[in-house]
């Protein structure tokens, strides 16, 4: 009987699930998307991490890779995406254009300083573009953030 | 090459005035300009003679010399014995209501190039079927590769340049909107 029992919290069991099935939400928008493909593709694997299950769609999704320069025109529909996507959310900004402008930030009449103007940011990945490994780092990165997330206590059951 | 098509362009079409422009070095492109009310007719007459024809229209740009924009036009014959390649141009002399009759209907090709040059530079292209935008949005204020063009501060409630992420000290920025508040002067001394 002993050797069939595991003991563990609530919330480190839904860390656990919820941070080995991040589903990312396919939004290439320049080059970066290429080194994401890359990624993703079988050579660097993101699968091995349970998140290489892009979406097309942002109802399955709860992690939004932003990858490339985000213009005026996409912010508006960047926003819309990620109010359609799910609690609990998180957005990984990739590459710097999406950190912040990039090589647009003086004279880029048209792009946004940032994806964190419009949506909340949780990781940055930097580079021009970040090599795979760079986003990989990233993808632990907020493993790392939401195994250590209360989100019984903070979120769902905060106001009770 | 330029020259014979330069008279062939004036024998059939008198109205057109094509003048060939042929650069001292050899390396560089030649051009043949035309009057900005025949380009329906050239491109017409480009497209359907038979001693020079032109099958392919290859793209539509635009170049804002202050004084006039000029709409450039090229036109390649894709053929395995007989490959030439030409640039026609017309220019526009009034920034406001400037406009060029659109070639849609000739070359199928230019309904997408003679948006984006009215998106850029703000040329009318007249009787074209789907005159808007291409790359901006709709509610884009201004011309954005006009050399007079201020872009807007905000857009749309988002800022184009946010306070708290600018290095306002940096000399290049600091140059850069000097430039801007000069212009905008100047745009106010003129109004």
């Amino acid at each position: 009987m002993q050797d069939g029992v595991v003991l563990t919290t609530v919330d480190d069991f839904l860390n656990w699930g919820r941070k080995n099935s991040l589903w990312p939400m396919t939004f290439g928008l320049a080059c970066c998307a290429i080194e994401m493909m890359a990624t993703g593709a079988a050579k660097y694997d993101l699968e091995r991490f349970g998140c290489g299950a892009f979406m097309a769609t942002p109802r399955r999704s709860d992690l939004m890779i932003v990858a490339g320069t985000v213009t005026m025109k996409m912010a508006t529909r960047l926003q819309t995406l990620y109010e359609q996507m799910a609690e609990p959310k998180y957005v990984i900004s990739m590459g710097s254009c999406a950190n912040k402008g990039g090589p647009y930030w003086q004279h880029g009449y048209h792009v946004l300083k940032g994806v964190d103007e419009v949506v909340p940011v949780d990781v940055y990945v930097p580079g021009c573009p970040p090599r795979p490994e760079a986003l990989i780092e990233g993808v632990m990165t907020l493993q790392k953030k939401i195994a250590n997330e209360r989100l019984l206590r903070d979120k769902w059951v905060k106001h009770a | 090459m330029l020259n014979e098509l330069a008279s062939l362009i004036n024998k059939n079409i008198p109205s057109a005035k094509a003048v060939a422009s042929i650069p001292e070095d050899t390396k560089l492109d030649g051009s043949v300009t035309v009057e900005t009310s025949s380009i329906t007719e050239v491109a017409k007459f480009l497209r359907s003679n038979t001693e020079m024809p032109f099958n392919v229209l290859e793209v539509i740009s635009g170049v804002d010399y202050l004084e006039f924009i000029e709409v450039n036009y090229m036109f390649a014959h894709f053929d395995v014995n007989n490959m030439r390649r030409v640039t026609l141009k017309v220019k526009v002399t009034d920034r406001v209501n400037g406009s060029v009759d659109t070639i849609c209907r000739i070359y199928p090709a230019a309904n997408w190039q003679e948006r984006e040059c009215f998106d850029m530079f703000g040329i009318k292209f007249n009787h074209h079927p789907d005159h808007r935008r291409i790359l901006c949005p709709d509610d884009w204020e201004g011309f954005p590769l006009r050399k007079d063009y201020i872009a807007a501060k905000v857009y749309n409630t988002m800022e184009l340049y946010p306070e708290n992420k600018m290095n306002m000290a940096d000399r290049d920025f600091i140059v850069r909107q000097d430039m801007i508040k000069k212009a905008q002067g100047e745009a106010a001394t003129k109004a």
